[in-house]
């Protein structure tokens, strides 16, 4: 019986129907994917994208130059230079990322004790010319103003965890 | 009378079957493969050099990138490795969470692997629906981590982060209706624990799928059975580990054999196979994820009846909570000092192993009693098993090359490492 | 535990003197035979009815030249700070930073005959356990150990392994190449004498049209300096690369 019903699922494709009846049925199913650039894939709020510098509520810039994130960068792709203020504070006077040593792995976040280097939730950025992977501390402060909402709500909901 | 005459074929180093950068030269008589050479490390980056140069925490997410398709199975083994040498104990919490995770990274291994093999082999939906798959499964990476791939989640003394609560949502855009949204984020409403379960509830029904698309179809049956067929003497002489052991019907499984963690406390069985054949370790490796399912199932309901530290207390090996150092000049101390010095590790050596995905994931480490490590030595399982890829090409079609290569599950990252 | 000192007992009463040292630390049992005694033991180890090890899962090299040395300890560092400030003012190789010794290149004691090891790790799947075994190799300007590929053909590669980046010599293996390094590549980049950013970098040259050669150009940096802790809490447990005559 078995042999019978064995050949004749040979002869009619059987297996080979059945895979056809799972992606027919794909085809008039609802479609899975997303419009990428206008829709984007959920994101959580731990995500790890490019970095920023925050500064305090009164526009004082957080970093002290501890050098935390200098020590334990795997990649050692942060560069620090510091020297004392007018004002007789401690500051950077050079900071600066490689992006293409970077490796995204959240360490300098957190290692840093005044939560001032974050790694944000951007993840679409470029580089057009040689050089520009040198993400500069300008660059980062103006990344920190432009996102600093998005990076206190992320900060916050994560509290708990850290 | 005509004369024939071997001739020298070079397969890679970049060739869409290669999963990734091999180079193969092959030694043909017409189609028959008469000897495989693989050269490899072209993705070599010195990572156990590299290691030896910086504390021992930051080479964890140096390990995720080494097999980069199951990333915190081998962070696992380096820090199993730390922690014996420390003698450290992990909480029980932390523990379930790196089983959950090792096993979720098992799936997404899996996936990966039957997925690629099949497109190799010529059948192209099931790569798409499995990739469907893994993307939910990174969203659960990304949820705990921060990172789609390259976790570094798992640190010595337990893993980073406790399980959020929260899962993020689809946003609205002009592209979806409210009721489109909604069924979007139906099983995102809940904590992640919730958004695992709820997948995982449906996971056995999508493997069902493609063994309808796979398992009895007479083109994958065609390519496979009976191609690289390796005995069990065989398998064992050649160092073989994982679903190539178990394929050729030995049944060895580290998490049943020598338990980690908590695996001695779930209920789970080893799927092995008989002939030892592509077919076969196709086989194990999609019982293996149904095996998997069961195991993470148990982990969910244990993570959820039980709260608790997720890193160990001791704060001359982990950090201490933000809010401490803040407040704590001790804790700032240690703060300080763990994340420039980073801890000295007694002297001493281990060999630490898990059941990685693809076989024996093993880390030797051996420490002088500084802040580094001497040495570290990492056992991939993948090395193994492309060293026997001569003995198991040999007298084949030069096409079923590119079935032993997908059956051996191969990732450059861990073998050149 | 039982089975550690099980085996522990058998291993001592099947080889005797010919293992150098017997150890079990964090619970793993690890020997050391002459490169002499190699080949027999491994035999023994494989075949006989209370090892029966048929898995030979890792074999590696080991370099012990820098073992317990640190990089903080001169007097003038100290005070000078360890930082990418470490330049070549201090009198050392600009291009040779970033591995264990004083900021550079380990002073290679001469001929210790306790340099290179090479150390495998076998399994058992009938016993269910594991053991390491470890040989050094007697000479350090050409170490030689024989190859234990016809034993274990999964060593073929592993042993390929070491000598690429070791420089480890197995005798008897069937087709000692270079492994993971470059085709020509020059050296044995594992070895504590070779500096972590290498020697050379390869580059395409427009003028020439090909692809070509260079010292390297890349700064060495080391932010951290390593350092060897004596801790009290883990006093009385003997770095294992110095318990015997080394």
């Amino acid at each position: 019986m078995q042999a019978i019903r064995n050949f004749f699922k040979t002869f009619l494709l059987w297996e080979l129907l059945r895979g056809m009846m799972v992606t027919g049925r794909y085809l008039v199913r609802k479609k899975f994917t997303i419009e990428y650039p206008e829709e984007k894939a959920p994101q959580s709020h731990r995500f790890r994208g490019l970095h920023a510098l925050r500064r305090y509520p009164n526009g004082e810039e957080r970093c002290i130059a501890c050098k935390l994130c200098e020590a334990v960068c795997p990649a050692l792709a942060i560069t620090i230079d510091s020297a004392p203020r007018e004002d007789g504070t401690r500051r950077t006077t050079r900071y600066e990322i490689d992006l293409f040593k970077c490796i995204y792995c959240g360490f300098c976040e957190e290692s840093c004790p005044v939560d001032s280097i974050v790694e944000t939730r951007v993840h679409e950025y470029f580089m057009e010319q040689r050089g520009d992977n040198i993400f500069t501390k300008p660059q980062l402060l103006a990344m920190g103003d432009k996102y600093e909402q998005q990076i206190a709500a992320d900060r916050a909901a994560d509290a708990p965890y850290r | 009378m005509a004369e024939f005459r071997n001739y020298t074929l070079n397969f890679g180093p970049q060739h869409p079957a290669a999963h990734g950068v091999l180079r193969l030269v092959l030694e043909m008589e017409g189609e028959v493969v008469r000897r495989a050479d693989p050269h490899v490390g072209l993705l070599h980056r010195a990572t156990e050099k590299l290691a030896e140069s910086k504390p021992f925490n930051q080479s964890i997410p140096y390990m995720d990138r080494l097999d980069y398709v199951s990333m915190m199975c081998n962070e696992h083994a380096y820090v199993m490795a730390i922690e014996r040498l420390l003698g450290l104990e992990v909480p029980i919490r932390a523990q379930y969470i790196r089983v959950m995770f090792d096993e979720i990274t098992r799936i997404l291994n899996h996936l990966m692997n039957v997925g690629t093999h099949a497109l190799d082999v010529g059948a192209m939906a099931v790569m798409l629906y499995m990739f469907r798959e893994r993307e939910e499964l990174m969203d659960v990476y990304e949820a705990v981590s921060g990172a789609r791939m390259h976790a570094a989640y798992y640190r010595v003394g337990g893993v980073y982060r406790d399980l959020p609560n929260r899962m993020p949502q689809y946003q609205p855009s002009k592209y979806r209706s409210e009721a489109d949204l909604k069924r979007l984020n139906e099983a995102r409403q809940g904590s992640l624990l919730d958004f695992i379960e709820d997948f995982f509830d449906r996971f056995p029904k999508l493997i069902d799928e493609y063994e309808t698309l796979l398992t009895d179809n007479r083109i994958w049956k065609q390519r496979l059975v009976g191609v690289g067929v390796v005995s069990p003497e065989r398998a064992l002489q050649m160092g073989m580990s994982g679903p190539m052991l178990r394929g050729s019907g030995i049944e060895w499984d580290l998490r049943k054999k020598q338990p980690y963690e908590v695996y001695d406390r779930l209920d789970f069985d080893i799927p092995v196979g008989v002939n030892g054949d592509c077919y076969d370790r196709y086989l194990v490796r999609i019982n293996e994820m149904r095996q998997s399912t069961r195991i993470i199932k148990q982990c969910v309901q244990w993570l959820r009846e039980n709260p608790g530290p997720v890193m160990a207390d001791n704060h001359k090996v982990t950090p201490p909570s933000r809010e401490q150092m803040k407040d704590d000049m001790e804790s700032l101390i240690h703060h300080f000092k763990l994340f420039t010095e980073g801890y000295s590790v007694p002297p001493g050596e281990v060999y630490a192993a898990i059941e990685h995905p693809k076989g024996e994931f093993g880390i030797y480490l051996v420490s002088d009693g500084a802040n580094k490590p001497y040495r570290v030595k990492i056992r991939a399982s993948g090395f193994a098993h492309l060293s026997a890829m001569d003995e198991m090409a040999r007298g084949h079609m030069l096409a079923d090359v590119v079935a032993i290569i997908g059956t051996q599950d191969i990732v450059f990252g861990e073998i050149d490492r | 535990m039982e089975e550690l000192k099980k085996l522990q007992e058998q291993l001592a009463s099947a080889f005797g003197d010919r293992l150098v040292e017997l150890q079990v630390a964090f619970g793993e049992v690890q020997i050391e035979v002459k490169p002499a005694d190699l080949r027999d033991v491994m035999f023994e180890l494989r075949d006989r009815e209370e090892f029966r090890f048929e898995q030979m899962m890792d074999l590696c090299g080991v370099d012990y030249a820098a073992y317990g040395k640190g990089e903080w300890i001169t007097e003038e560092a100290s005070f000078r700070g360890f930082s990418r400030g470490v330049n070549a003012e201090d009198g050392v190789n600009f291009g040779r930073l970033g591995i264990t010794g004083v900021y550079g290149v380990h002073n290679v004691r001469t001929n210790t005959g306790r340099r290179f090891a090479s150390v495998v790790q076998l399994l058992s799947l009938t016993h269910n356990r594991r053991l390491r075994v470890k040989t050094y190799a007697e000479d350090d300007d050409f170490p030689v150990i024989d190859s234990i590929t016809d034993i274990w053909n999964s060593a073929n590669w592993f042993e390929r392994e070491a000598f690429d980046l070791f420089g480890i010599i197995y005798e008897g293996h069937p087709d000692l190449r270079r492994i993971l390094t470059d085709y020509g590549f020059v050296g044995h980049p594992f070895r504590k004498d070779f500096p972590l950013i290498g020697n050379v970098e390869v580059r395409y040259d427009p003028d020439r049209e090909r692809v070509i050669y260079q010292p390297v150009t890349i700064k060495p940096r080391v932010l951290v300096p390593r350092v060897v802790r004596r801790d009290n809490r883990y006093e009385g447990l003997k770095p294992s690369g110095e318990s015997t005559n080394g």
